[in-house]
């Protein structure tokens, strides 16, 4: 039975993106059939972080209102088998979304599919109300800062009120806190809120921290999810996220301040 | 304070406050009608109709001009005092001022739930006649809520107290006819006795909170003495003010 997964926020610029190719990309990589579908009606940006952008001939828009089929717009991963992106349309906005379409799209996907990420779109309003509805579980992705604690915190409720599960009296979805752009130095300094500072506001199950990376930036300006930079400490991190998510038990690593050896420290080295 | 006037003669301050009113929100225009559901209230729960004051909200009315003073006579028969109008026309706000009653713009669609969508929504006008009448033996319903009350959520209790077994999160406000209990942090708005009883509380195992407001005698979060945050405490309304104490 396909899983549906919200990848979202509130806040605009934490990460969601990235993150959803990320654990997209982790997940395929694992042999799960999976599709990521970007939600961001008219702001569209999966297709570049993936790397698919001159390959985007129809997207999700066409597809709910039946000028394309649901084939002629999933794209094939390069990379990775069993990978698949449903990009949005650039030239809409999100009131071309349907509840009716997203869900008949939803029905089609499952039935080929083990995963089904969509990315959500900034904000609470229409695209990312649809991107959640259907949700079986969701992924908050919160930066460690004050306004993406309190702008997680509202979509912790929206979640827990405006999804279908919520209306038809299911069991809730099924709520995990991904933390990004996490750096341990500047925690410690005080810039940052501290990783249980985060967890005692939201109050809900840690799937992973992502370090703040210089390896996440350039993978975003590659088009190759950071997933496959399998050196990096983001990559790494991205790694076990998914294997939590999977249901393995995976210690957790980044969060504290590594402790300079003699060689980085006569050297200088930074952080990769 | 650069105005240097001895506190001596100074023959009154003003003070923001902000107390429960009854909003009376009409959908009809004509006294006659409201004169009769007016006296079918009366009879009903007589209590109520104690000279109190009302604001005459005419919002939903799509009529340029109203028989205000009609309908202002009507509510003083049945011991209403309409002291202010809320909305309507240029002509409704002109005629309003001239039978010497306030005057407040509508509430803006889609505004912070705030106190106003409280006095709004029918249960909870319903819930005041019911605190009111029985005044004297009050049925207090407690609502437990488990749970973190998240940012944008509303938590209330109207004719009891509220529990919370959990956290109240920055940018959730929680309202109660009596007292407040946040077993966890108290982070955002937390308002208590709303239908106006001063003897209501809050209480809660950490204070952080946005705001603490016991029958409308509110403080906000930069006016409570830095030394009680992040510490259980207990708030009461004490000799004409809020008092915020150390809990245990």
């Amino acid at each position: 039975m396909a899983k549906i997964i919200v990848v979202t926020s509130g806040k605009g610029g934490v990460g969601k993106t990235t993150s959803a190719a990320a654990i997209s990309t982790g997940l395929a990589l694992r042999g799960k059939k999976t599709v990521v579908i970007d939600f961001d009606v008219g702001l569209r940006n999966l297709d570049l972080i993936m790397g698919c952008e001159r390959r985007v001939v129809y997207d999700l828009v066409n597809v709910i209102q039946g000028e394309a089929g649901l084939n002629q717009a999933l794209i094939r991963d390069k990379r990775v088998e069993n990978l698949f992106i449903l990009p949005a349309s650039q030239t809409r906005d999100k009131d071309a979304l349907t509840q009716e379409g997203v869900a008949e799209i939803l029905e089609k996907l499952k039935e080929d599919f083990d995963f089904i990420l969509c990315d959500s779109p900034a904000g609470i309003e229409r695209g990312a109300q649809l991107a959640m509805y259907f949700a079986d579980e969701a992924i908050v992705v919160t930066n460690p800062e004050v306004s993406s604690v309190r702008d997680s915190d509202r979509i912790l409720g929206l979640l827990a009120s405006k999804t279908r599960r919520a209306e038809q009296g299911e069991d809730p979805i099924k709520e995990h806190l991904l933390v990004t752009r996490y750096n341990p130095e500047r925690v410690t300094s005080g810039d940052m809120l501290t990783l249980d500072d985060i967890r005692e506001i939201l109050a809900i199950n840690l799937l992973g921290l992502i370090p703040e990376s210089e390896a996440v930036l350039r993978a975003s300006n590659q088009g190759v999810p950071v997933t496959h930079d399998i050196s990096s400490d983001a990559g790494q991190a991205y790694s076990d996220t998914v294997s939590r998510l999977l249901g393995e038990d995976m210690p957790l690593r980044f969060h504290e301040m590594q402790r300079k050896g003699l060689l980085s420290r006569m050297f200088g080295g930074g952080r990769r | 304070m650069s105005l240097n006037v001895d506190s001596a003669v100074v023959a009154f301050t003003f003070k923001g406050g902000m107390l429960p009113m009854t909003v009376m929100e009409l959908s009809s225009a004509d006294p006659e009608q409201i004169r009769q559901q007016l006296a079918g209230k009366f009879s009903q729960s007589p209590a109520f109709f104690q000279h109190t004051p009302v604001v005459l909200s005419v919002e939903k009315l799509d009529e340029p001009h109203l028989a205000l003073e009609r309908i202002c006579a009507v509510c003083r028969d049945h011991k209403l005092l309409p002291v202010a109008v809320r909305g309507g026309t240029e002509p409704v706000r002109q005629s309003s001022w001239a039978l010497g009653l306030g005057w407040f713009p509508p509430v803006a669609e889609g505004r912070a739930r705030g106190l106003e969508s409280v006095s709004n929504s029918p249960v909870q006008e319903v819930s005041r006649e019911e605190a009111v009448s029985e005044a004297e033996a009050p049925t207090l319903a407690t609502r437990l809520y488990r749970g973190t009350v998240r940012s944008g959520q509303q938590v209330s209790a109207s004719d009891g107290d509220l529990v919370v077994i959990g956290a109240v999160n920055a940018g959730a406000e929680v309202l109660a006819a009596g007292s407040i209990h946040v077993y966890g942090a108290l982070r955002g708005r937390a308002l208590a006795g709303i239908h106006g009883n001063i003897q209501a509380g809050i209480y809660c195992r950490e204070l952080e909170a946005e705001l603490l407001s016991v029958a409308g005698n509110y403080k906000r979060s930069e006016d409570i003495d830095a030394q009680l945050l992040g510490r259980p405490a207990e708030v009461h309304f004490t000799k004409e003010q809020l008092e915020i104490k150390p809990l245990g």
